[in-house]
């Protein structure tokens, strides 16, 4: 594979300069044709947008969630690996374990928040559990899939300089897994975001999600719609953030991959 | 634990094995095997692809189970013993790491303190000719560049026995006359007992006190000839007159059987 591949280059760039803009367009005058006043517009939005992002309560909100969400992130992370390396690499935890994961990892996580909030009460702890119920498991699934697909070789010579396995498991096992690991982290924080802002909603508790609530209650959806924008704008941004980050500190894995 | 110290014993790295036979399912790859290599013995393996090379190599190593019995230095292997080191038909570098820390490994693994794996990496990374890439990734070098790499993590933990699976296989014509040469100065300096695979006849006889040749279906050890070759070996043993008539013997061998092989299969 080459650089091109990983950076947009500009014949990418056209087609989505284009498509953006017509959408912008179409948004703009079928709302203003059709819909009441209140509903948002790319016009409304934009001229919202510098008094959202200088409100102290807005900042506040979105601190909060994405501080949740990077937590629950942390925490899943750990969750989701051990438990992976566990189901891939061992027959009894995989199958004492897969199938519960797989449905964890299948059940959406808004059948949880009612669970939650029972047992949490209408708090930043009920939202926190949400998004590592939420993400755990993507990890778990993918590093699971990965730990199992470890080619034979590289533990055969971990074996045969009388590595541990544990230690084989942690040196070996877990950086031959890293595409699925990066797999899983990118899923994983897509629905983390989507715990956060749906726990918001449930709980009526302060962050991005209930900024939106709010405001949509009381006809801003001008002012709704920059939230909507920012977390849009944090998922593609945290795609980029991992794309760097492999490029960068694992410049092995898609060369590795595009040779064999 | 010091490697190094293992070294320094007398006859370490006797190697025993007694009626080694190992199947996959239906298959028999090799039955009632016998060899015994002595401490600081060079051994050439050589036969046919799929007779079972490094198979054998790898129960020596106690990576896969056969009946039969293997010892090292009197202690039978169950799993990989210490101070028996590989190097892999398939190099078995990590793509992950970088060649200094895929160099490192097998010292890290037998708990050497860094300071002084900080001491030897380098200095067996060049003595492979690979000094400057260091920070270099598998994905980054050619396959004998590879191979050289995974000598050089094999030799770092300067093992009393070491297993080659075709260690120059990969490389190009000159450099493996190098790399030969080189690996004799090494075993000159140091010498360990080594089991050393190969298709080349000349490198066979060039390497090893014995070539052993292992052929049939399932394959056994068929010849077992001594290389009387003065030592130190050097450039000047390719012109020895006894270097091309032993030569001549192992590749008449070989070529026995190849013809056995083709006989049988045409009639
Ligand atoms: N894991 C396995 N399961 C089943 N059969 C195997 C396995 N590994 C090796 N074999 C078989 O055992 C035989 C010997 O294989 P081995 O790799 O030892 O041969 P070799 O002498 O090293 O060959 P080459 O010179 O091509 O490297 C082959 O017929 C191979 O198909
Ligand atoms: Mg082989």
């Amino acid at each position: 594979m080459t650089d091109a591949a990983l950076a947009p280059d500009r014949p990418t760039m056209l087609p989505r300069l284009y498509a953006g803009a017509a959408i912008v367009v179409l948004w703009e005058l079928v709302v203003r044709g059709f819909a009441p006043s209140y509903v948002a517009t790319p016009f409304g939005i934009a001229m919202a947008l510098p008094r959202v992002l200088a409100d102290a309560t807005f900042l506040k909100a979105t601190a909060i969630t994405l501080g949740a969400v990077a937590e629950g992130l942390v925490i899943a992370l750990a969750i989701g690996t051990v438990l992976g390396l566990l189901i891939g690499r061992s027959l009894v935890a995989d199958r004492a374990l897969r199938h519960y994961v797989n449905a964890c990892y299948a059940v959406p996580m808004i059948v949880v928040l009612p669970l939650v909030s029972l047992w949490f009460g209408y708090t930043g702890a009920a939202r926190l559990a949400t998004i590592v119920f939420a993400a755990s498991f993507s990890i778990a699934v993918n590093v699971a899939d990965g730990a199992r697909a470890v080619p034979r070789d590289y533990l055969e010579v971990a074996h045969s300089f009388r590595s541990s396995e544990g230690r084989a498991l942690f040196e070996i096992v877990l950086p031959a897994s890293m595409p699925y690991f990066l797999a899983g982290l990118r899923l994983a924080a897509g629905r983390a975001l989507i715990a956060a802002v749906v726990a918001e909603f449930f709980t009526a508790i302060p962050g991005l999600g209930y900024f939106i609530l709010y405001n949509s209650r009381v006809f801003r959806h001008n002012d709704a719609f920059v939230a909507v924008l920012l977390l849009g704008g944090f998922g593609v941004g945290f795609d980029a953030l991992v794309n760097y980050a492999t490029r960068r500190y694992l410049p092995w894995y898609r060369r590795a991959d595009g040779d064999n | 634990m010091t490697i190094t110290g293992i070294a320094g014993e007398a006859e370490a790295g006797h190697i025993s094995v007694r009626g080694l036979t190992k199947r996959y399912g239906d298959l028999t790859v090799f039955s009632k095997i016998d060899l015994t290599v002595r401490a600081r013995e060079i051994v050439a393996l050589v036969g046919p692809s799929g007779c079972g090379k490094t198979t054998l190599l790898r129960c020596i190593d106690g990576l896969l189970p056969a009946d039969g019995e293997i010892s090292i230095d009197g202690k039978r292997v169950t799993e990989p013993p210490e101070g028996v080191a590989v190097v892999f038909q398939h190099f078995g570098l990590f793509p992950w790491k970088t060649v200094y820390d895929n160099v490192a490994y097998g010292l890290r693994m037998a708990g050497v303190d860094a300071a002084e794996i900080a001491r030897r990496v380098p200095n067996f990374i060049g003595l492979v000719g690979l000094t400057g890439f260091e920070k270099a990734y598998p994905y980054q070098m050619s396959g004998g560049m590879q191979q050289r790499c995974g000598l050089a993590r094999a030799l770092a933990i300067e093992p009393s026995v070491l297993l080659m699976d075709e260690p120059f296989a990969a490389v190009d014509a000159q450099t493996r006359e190098i790399l030969q040469f080189e690996l004799l100065r090494i075993w000159e300096r140091r010498p360990t007992t080594m089991v050393f695979v190969t298709h080349s006849i000349e490198e066979a006889v060039l390497m090893g006190d014995r070539v052993v040749v292992l052929q049939g279906r399932p394959s056994h050890i068929d010849q077992d000839i001594d290389i009387d070759l003065p030592r130190p070996r050097s450039r000047e043993t390719l012109s020895d007159p006894r270097f091309a008539e032993l030569r001549e013997r192992v590749w008449a061998n070989l070529m026995n059987e190849a013809r056995r092989a083709e006989f049988q299969l045409g009639a």
